[in-house]
């Protein structure tokens, strides 16, 4: 562990500090630590130090080192790698400091690592009886969200079909990190945890167009973000449920039962919803969606016979 | 050791070097605060920055670096004298807790100004291509944060989804935190005398009260989990693979995985949430074993296919 720290130091130096372009032998014969009797022990070394350095955000880039690209070497630009200072006041700090120990990102005070990046804050934080998790798996968030900084356009697997996308924002709501961005067939939306495969192309290759709001995709019900051809279903809530659903919807709310009106898109998130309140909601119109909802009861009836 | 410790090292040593630069003469307390060192830690790092510099590596070459009786000495360390940049995940981490703070109605001017000067560093120009929701949907939530923060006893109305019925009992909010997009309230419940955590959506009414209590000295880590015993209810399910997201939402135990189904054995206080879980799962999930949670699934089967027809 001492000698990945220091082998991760002095290799970080050793570029920051070269005027050309550094080979992987010579950053093997100059730095110490790597192997210098085993090419398979040194090169597992090796892609790991590089793996530490780009997840610490350090810009390592691969360039040839002469004019025919036979031969290619490593580069961090010391401007790319500097952070341009955002010029946090001391209170500033200690609120950024306090927000980033009470929310996680999947487990992890990824937040706090990144301020301490910039300087870190004055003042320790006391342990709040508030906290938050952003549930997710890191690299993959980290990597999207990269690719939106970098305008880089992005190809992907999700639910087993390949997926093409600019992507414009990432954005957190209900418990779940989704990625939006224009397509082939216009805006879409994709829930991060079903990505998988991605491929970032060129940085700097798109232009987000103009007036995109990402917030957008925030205020929509889980029902009301799909490729499902819209209906406006009519629904009744009775008076033991009520309440807690007007709180799901945002809606009024006094006593009795709740009659709601509300755009479906996405049939199969609000039929669940729907049966999560049991036989205390009904779906009244369209007939369809009445249909479906029995069929899905019906097989869970046939799936406990089995 | 995990690289994404490694890494976090790493990371708070590339932080620091710059700080101890530009701010000579800190001291040693101011530093540990700053970037939450223990003493030990500290010096553990300060002697990996002190054995690295420049090739050649002699005594020239090599960074300084050391405590002198209460301040920290960095020198010879020119090449990390600016902030590095932070990675994509650290940005979004950052950032996103400033946004979901602020959103969730904990913000202060300080903290929407840092959003604003964070945004304008580590995003896109004018774009905000991060956007965080944790909306408090409700101001029970409200009233269970006061109560937590001043150590006040609270009176709820918790609608239990397990039992179908609704209750009043008397807590000790010890924290309230979010988590898989819903809001929970950790803390002592009067009425079973126990540990308890509960979903703040599904309390209807707060009452916070002039009673106050003793808060444990360690708060136990937020989290939603599940304290099995042996008066659980327990079925075995097969998910088909649409049904896979069940996993990642509740407390279940993996008994076997092909490609076809993932078989999982889920246990609960009684048989109603597992039901329901079927109900909803439709033709994507089959119980292989549970009796009780059968019953159950025909009993809110039949009366939903009575409702309907």
């Amino acid at each position: 562990m001492r000698n990945v720290v220091e082998r991760v130091l002095n290799t970080l130096i050793y570029l920051l500090e070269s005027p050309r372009p550094v080979t992987a032998e010579e950053i093997r014969r100059t730095v110490p630590g790597y192997s210098l009797d085993s090419d398979d022990a040194f090169h597992r070394m090796f892609e790991r130090d590089k793996d530490l350095l780009r997840q610490l955000g350090i810009p390592l880039k691969l360039m040839p080192l002469d004019a025919w690209e036979v031969d290619y070497g490593y580069v961090v630009d010391p401007e790319e790698y500097a952070i341009e200072d955002p010029g946090l006041t001391t209170e500033e700090r200690a609120a950024l400091s306090l927000a980033a120990s009470m929310v996680q990102v999947g487990g992890s005070h990824f937040g706090l690592d990144g301020l301490r990046k910039l300087g870190g804050a004055e003042r320790g934080v006391a342990l709040e009886p508030f906290g938050a998790d952003l549930g997710a798996e890191g690299d993959l968030l980290g990597a999207l969200f990269d690719a939106v900084v970098q305008r880089s356009p992005l190809e992907f697997t999700y639910r087993d079909r390949q997926r093409k996308l600019n992507p414009y924002g990432v954005a957190f709501r209900r418990g779940h990190w989704y990625l939006v961005g224009g397509g082939p067939d216009g805006e879409r939306i994709y829930r991060i945890d079903r990505i998988s495969k991605v491929v970032a192309g060129e940085a700097g290759s798109f232009r987000r167009p103009e007036g995109f709001d990402p917030k957008a995709v925030l205020q929509a019900q889980p029902w009301e973000t799909g490729a499902d051809d819209a209906v406006e279903a009519a629904v009744v809530f009775d008076e033991d449920v009520a309440w807690w659903a007007s709180r799901t919807l945002g809606v009024d709310y006094s006593d009795g039962p709740l009659e709601v009106q509300l755009p479906v898109s996405n049939r199969d998130a609000f039929i669940g919803w729907i049966l999560s309140f049991g036989p205390s909601a009904e779906i009244v119109s369209p007939p369809e969606l009445r249909a479906e909802l029995l069929s899905r009861v019906e097989a869970a009836l046939a799936g406990v016979e089995k | 050791m995990t690289s994404q410790r490694t890494v976090a090292r790493l990371s708070r040593i590339l932080g620091l070097i710059p700080y101890v630069l530009a701010n000579p003469g800190v001291g040693i307390d101011e530093v540990m605060e700053r970037f939450g060192y223990t003493q030990d830690e500290l010096t553990r790092d300060l002697n990996a920055v002190f054995v690295c510099g420049l090739p050649g590596y002699g005594p020239g070459d090599l960074m300084e670096a050391y405590i002198d009786e209460d301040e920290v000495v960095i020198d010879s360390a020119d090449y990390f004298s600016r902030a590095p940049r932070l990675s994509p995940i650290e940005a979004l981490g950052l950032l996103g807790a400033a946004l979901a703070v602020s959103g969730a109605g904990q913000g202060t001017p300080a903290l929407d100004s840092a959003i604003d000067k964070l945004s304008r560093v580590l995003l896109p120009e004018g774009e905000d291509a991060l956007a965080v929701d944790l909306t408090v949907t409700s101001n029970e939530v409200v009233g269970l944060r006061r109560a937590a923060a001043e150590n006040r006893v609270a009176h709820i109305v918790y609608r239990s989804l397990s039992r179908e019925e609704t209750t009043e009992r008397d807590i000790e909010p010890w924290s309230v935190f979010s988590t898989l997009g819903n809001w929970y309230v950790t803390g002592h419940c009067r009425l079973v005398d126990d540990l308890r955590t509960f979903r703040v959506d599904r309390i209807r009414e707060v009452t916070v009260k002039d009673e106050t209590f003793q808060p444990p000295v360690e708060l136990p880590e937020p989290g939603v989990g599940y304290t099995p015993s042996d008066h659980d209810v327990r079925a075995e399910i097969e998910l088909y693979p649409a049904a896979k997201w069940v996993l990642e939402y509740y407390p279940v135990e993996v008994l076997g995985e092909t490609e076809k189904a993932t078989t999982i054995r889920f246990s609960s206080t009684d048989a109603e949430l597992p039901a329901r879980l079927l109900l909803r799962l439709g033709p994507t999930a089959s119980l292989v074993e549970g009796d009780a949670v059968a019953t159950r699934v025909r009993e809110l089967g039949a009366s939903l296919q009575a409702r309907y027809r």
